[in-house]
């Protein structure tokens, strides 16, 4: 392994470091905004919508981020949407992780019994109320893990932004490969830089967990 | 299961310190097996393509002649570029059939054969772009070319020695730059001279070339592993090259995929 | 632009060959994640600590390198330790180890809205620990986890497209070489767009279903 080729490419790779946490976290915090909407709409709102929400989940979530990414930013200026390689990378991923928020907080949904709101109801509670008092406390419970994974696997799908040139972390170590002919080291940048990413998120999915199911435990 | 995570990390362990595994003579084992594995990325039009299902282009031509010369069988392997390397090194195949520019840097790590094709770098623009007709219109102009690419610092280099210095800009792989291109961001794709000439055959009311090529000559090699086990057999592929180069093989292959002879030379090229 | 079915026309028997590799590393994948991830969720769970750090630590491990690197370790690295797989089964084997350290934090999510009464009531009654996790505990789990299993199990369909680096022409490898020759990438990569959209409207069909059918309250 050679040391120097770090010091050689180290400020290009941070910086596209830098620019891989920047897309993941507007992205992934606009999806899962998005994604609630989109499970609360399902979930509460007029059943056309429920079929509308319900075929944007299937077509969205049932292809592949880089074949999105690519028809939106090579395709769109066949119909006059010119955009910028950020601003394609970041609305695409905004678009690309909300149906899976969605279904992760379905899923949460699905974990309340229908008797307590049924109950709730009865003794005369809004559904506003219902809705931050009963369901939402609950149903974080299941869903922190699913939306902690959530969150790993999108900081490795920031890298399919590397086809639109927006220099991330791996389009930054393709340019340290192809010109040294190596491999080990970027790949071992990679990996690094991402598990870093990864311990963060778990980290701070372990303590919004323990947060959230305090209730549940026994003295 | 545990087991094997320390296998894992035994294994990312060893990986680090063997550079290679040890072997013997590469060219009596193959010879002895009687068969060569060659890996390439069958993405590389006009050298290495797969057209309906099959492998064809210069590559495989030329491979398929050099395997014949050293009487073994040959089979092809298609890999993305970033596992070719790792392969090449853990022995999981022989050669890579590929074209890549000859570079000190990369000359260094590994065992390149003499050139097989031209990497000089040239232009493609839009089909019918009058505002480009030489290369030097490129100047102020943003231009598309493959990153980390020998061709890239080629362009650059160009460039820089313009008026007005290009907007130069790096894409992971030729298909996007030439998506751009034709979507309109970009006015010029750069990369070697028979990859956009080949492009502006195929989708001829898309792409047009620039005529000349321009920067310093490079020349696509093939690739052994590097050290000594492989010395003897880019010696015997070299004979081979250079058998094809006198009776006409060479240039019947080329003619037959880019229409002229590329003349390369009969010596390992010159690299800083 | 002039948009070519013809291109797609001629090609398809192509994408949809190399369509059945996805389809075999997929469901090989979806096997491995299901069924290590409920043993890796119980170990992640489990009183005893040693057993507790290394289910953490293989979780961590397999979330936290991308799985580029991870198939590149299978199949590249594997062999100087003397296990030299085929390519199939390397990215199988990959694809779904790397899904179950997900498919596990999903199930522990899940686990942990079943109230702890449950579980004691079961020791109570003398119910073997074997028996209270097949009969209580990951029927509920996988009820409640559902749409998240879902969500892991398409993601997975997508991700086997990094078995071209150990040399299979899977769908995304073939969609891409396609274009490189025929210089059409839009019209290719929207036929393999549909493709997979077909194959995970199966899958989440599949999901739909069982939710319905487990459903209780």
């Amino acid at each position: 392994m050679e040391l120097d080729l770090f010091i050689r490419y180290g400020p290009a790779l941070l910086s596209g470091f830098g620019v891989t946490i920047l897309c993941w976290l507007v992205g992934s915090i606009g999806g899962l905004v998005l994604g609630f909407l989109l499970a609360c709409l399902y979930r509460f709102g007029p059943k056309a919508l429920g079929w509308l929400i319900y075929i944007y989940v299937e077509i969205i979530r049932g292809t592949p981020f880089m074949i999105q990414l690519f028809i939106l930013y090579y395709g769109g200026p066949y119909v006059g949407l010119v955009l910028s390689p950020m601003q394609a990378g970041i609305l695409s991923f905004i678009i690309y992780g909300s149906p899976y928020f969605s279904e992760i907080f379905r899923s949460g949904f699905n974990a309340i019994p229908k008797g307590q709101i049924e109950a709730a109801r009865c003794v005369g509670l809004s559904e506003r109320r219902i809705l931050m008092r009963i369901i939402l406390p609950q149903m974080l419970v299941p869903t922190t893990a699913p939306l902690t994974n959530f969150f790993i696997i999108l900081t490795k799908e920031t890298a399919i932004l590397s086809v639109v040139t927006v220099p991330e972390l791996l389009y930054e170590t393709q340019t340290m490969a192809a010109e040294t002919f190596t491999f080990v080291e970027p790949f071992l940048v990679l990996s690094l830089f991402y598990w870093v990413l990864v311990i963060g998120t778990s980290w701070v999915g372990e303590r919004v967990e323990a947060r959230v199911t305090r209730h549940l435990r026994r003295v | 299961m545990n087991k094997k995570l320390l296998g894992l990390v035994a294994a990312v362990g060893v990986s680090f310190g063997l550079a290679t595994a040890a072997q013997a003579d590469m060219l009596s084992d193959i010879k002895a097996k009687g068969k060569i594995v060659a890996a390439t990325e069958m993405h590389y039009a006009p050298f290495d393509i797969l057209k309906d299902g099959e492998y064809q282009g210069i590559c495989h031509d030329l491979f398929t002649e050099v395997a014949k010369e050293l009487g073994v069988e040959v089979e092809f392997l298609d890999l993305p570029w970033q596992s070719i390397l790792p392969g090449l090194e853990a022995g999981k195949f022989d050669f890579v059939n590929a074209p890549v520019t000859i570079t000190a840097e990369r000359m260094s790590r590994y065992n390149f054969t003499l050139p097989i094709g031209n990497a000089t770098v040239a232009l493609a623009k839009k089909a019918g772009d009058d505002s480009i007709s030489a290369p030097s219109d490129i100047a102020g102009k943003a231009v598309g070319s493959q990153k980390g690419s020998a061709q890239l610092e080629q362009l650059k280099a160009f460039s820089e020695s313009l008026d007005t210095p290009a907007d130069v800009r790096e894409y992971v792989n030729i298909d996007e730059a030439l998506s751009d291109l034709a979507a309109g961001r970009i006015q010029a794709v750069a990369n070697s001279a028979p990859l956009m000439g080949y492009a502006a055959v195929q989708r001829a009311g898309l792409f047009e070339m620039v005529m000349p090529p321009f920067g310093d000559p490079k020349f696509f090699g093939w690739v052994a592993p590097g050290g000594e086990d492989s010395k003897t057999l880019v010696a015997a592929i070299n004979d081979a090259i250079l058998k094809m180069h006198e009776d006409g093989r060479l240039q019947a292959i080329n003619e037959k995929w880019l229409g002229s002879n590329p003349e390369l030379p009969t010596t390992m090229p010159d690299v800083k | 632009m002039n948009f070519s079915f013809e291109v797609i026309w001629h090609n398809l028997p192509y994408l949809l060959a190399a369509a059945r590799w996805t389809l075999l590393i997929s469901l090989g994948g979806m096997a491995i994640s299901l069924v290590w991830g409920i043993f890796l969720c119980a170990g992640r769970i489990s009183r005893g600590s040693v057993i507790r750090s290394l289910a953490r630590l293989y979780i961590s491990f397999f979330r936290g390198v991308p799985l580029l690197v991870q198939l590149l370790m299978f199949y590249y690295m594997l062999p100087y330790v003397g296990l030299d797989l085929p390519a199939i089964a390397a990215a199988i084997l990959a694809v779904g180890m790397c899904s179950a350290a997900y498919t596990a934090e999903i199930l522990r999510g899940a686990l942990q809205t079943i109230p702890a009464g449950q579980t004691e009531a079961a020791q109570a009654l003398g119910i073997p620990t074997l028996s209270l996790w097949r009969r209580i505990l990951v029927p509920q789990a996988i009820r409640i986890g559902l749409p998240s299993l879902v969500n892991e199990l398409i993601l997975l369909v997508k991700v086997s497209s990094l078995a071209s680096v150990v040399g299979i022409g899977e769908l995304t490898r073939i969609s891409q070489n396609i274009t490189g020759e025929t210089y059409r990438p839009l019209e290719i990569f929207i036929a393999a767009a549909v493709i997979y959209f077909l194959i995970n409207l199966v899958i989440s069909g599949l999901g739909r279903l069982a939710e319905k059918r487990l459903e209780v309250g």
